[in-house]
């Protein structure tokens, strides 16, 4: 099965012709939450918390076997600020973006409805080098799963609403620096609709 | 139980432990004295502490222009700035003097006027000192913060330029809420600075300046 998946994945992303007729695409916008990134504690405690941000998704998959099983890779983009709080007062801590790569598995669940659960990489990259991110952003592994419903608009075209959770663990260099340790749990769900090309 | 079922729950069980803690905070508890001890007004002694809170950000800074002070405000102001995790101090230099939060200025400290507490600093090529006047009960500041660098030897010396620089970093530590010299030495707010930057015992300082209530609320008379 892995051998089949990154065969899928290569042949998608150098968009080989024969299996350009078997290839899914989509594109799709929303807004994602996460909880928070750190809480700390001088003489009360504070939290570090990004705002809830909008969020562009897209990607492609191509089949694997013959049961409706997908291998795909997605790409996402959200953009926001975060925020301190403490004492029930905010801070804007100022602009910060995260990228993710994601390659996943999906098939099907009842008609319409598919499941989805993959793996990658979450970076995030701060406007301004300063605060928790002196020394600049950070990466880390991710796990997502989820769950998308499609509806066909189109001979060749669904509409596409996507409901993900994924968890990763957050740290940075500055943290560190500072005498942090271990790691935070941050979880993001995120509620997105687009288009894709359909599974027909 | 089947070996691999076990150890997919062992797995399961350890990743989740992993997954559900949450980061650590440092302990901080290298830290100086940073408030200032008075004779109280009702008798007994007075606590002055004090930082720039939320509302009284940017702190504005003027700095003469003589000897480089602009450049040096400059650069100790993004150095502060660079010490905090949270935001909790932003400045910023501005041309007019009456507007300033924060007036330095390229010449020795006038004498001293009842109500002003003075932190000096010396080194051989510079001299420094910041007036902090406070009302007569103990619970203003009373601003503009006047700070004063005095060139002793000439500027155009490699030695003096590197004691204004510090020297003004350890002033401007003065005006943000550390109203105390640090014991050691390798710290930047030591009466007589030798280093030339905050050490982590400064920024610790500093940062927990900004999360104790203050005793003073700035007022501009």
């Amino acid at each position: 099965m892995p051998k089949a998946i990154l065969s899928c994945l290569l042949l998608l992303a150098v968009g080989a012709p024969p299996v350009q007729a078997q290839a899914n695409y989509f594109l799709r916008v929303g807004a994602v939450g996460a909880s928070k990134l750190l809480k700390d504690f001088i003489t009360s405690p504070i939290t570090v918390k990004q705002s809830i941000a909008p969020m562009v998704a897209f990607g492609g998959s191509l089949p694997v076997g013959t049961k409706g099983y997908r291998a795909g890779l997605e790409a996402s983009i959200e953009s926001g600020s975060f925020h301190s709080t403490e004492n029930g007062v905010d801070t804007d801590l100022g602009t910060l973006r995260t990228g993710a790569l994601t390659a996943f598995l999906e098939g099907p669940v009842v008609d319409r409805l598919r499941w989805n659960v993959g793996l990658g990489g979450i970076a995030y990259r701060p406007a301004e080098d300063s605060g928790i991110f002196a020394q600049g952003g950070t990466t880390s592994f991710l796990a997502a799963a989820g769950a998308d419903y499609r509806h066909p608009i189109h001979e060749k075209w669904d509409v596409m609403a996507s409901a993900r959770y994924d968890y990763h663990r957050f740290n940075t260099d500055e943290l560190e620096a500072r005498g942090f340790s271990h790691s935070q749990g941050v979880g993001r769900v995120s509620l997105t609709v687009g288009i894709a090309r359909g599974l027909r | 139980m089947s070996a691999v079922t076990r150890r997919l729950i062992l797995g399961a069980a350890a990743l989740g432990a992993l997954a559900c803690g949450d980061i650590a905070s440092p302990e901080r508890t290298d830290l100086y004295e940073w408030r200032l001890f008075v004779p109280g007004t009702g008798g007994g002694t007075d606590t002055l502490s004090f930082f720039w809170s939320q509302s009284h950000l940017p702190v504005r800074i003027w700095a003469e222009d003589a000897a480089g002070l602009p450049g040096y405000a400059e650069r100790a102001i993004g150095i502060w700035e660079s010490g905090f995790l949270y935001r909790e101090f932003r400045g910023e230099m501005v041309s007019d003097s009456s507007t300033a939060d924060v007036l330095i200025f390229a010449n020795s400290a006038p004498n001293l006027v009842l109500g002003v507490h003075r932190l000096h600093s010396m080194a051989p090529e510079c001299s420094g000192a910041t007036d902090i006047e406070v009302s007569d009960d103990h619970t203003q500041l009373l601003i503009p913060v006047r700070v004063f660098i005095d060139p002793v030897l000439p500027v155009d010396q490699p030695a003096t330029q590197t004691c204004l620089a510090l020297t003004t970093i350890h002033e401007l530590g003065h005006a943000l809420g550390i109203f105390q010299h640090s014991p050691n030495p390798d710290d930047i707010m030591f009466a007589n600075p030798l280093v030339e930057a905050p050490s982590e015992r400064d920024r610790g300082t500093i940062e927990a300046v900004y999360h104790f209530p203050p005793t003073l609320e700035p007022v501009r008379p």
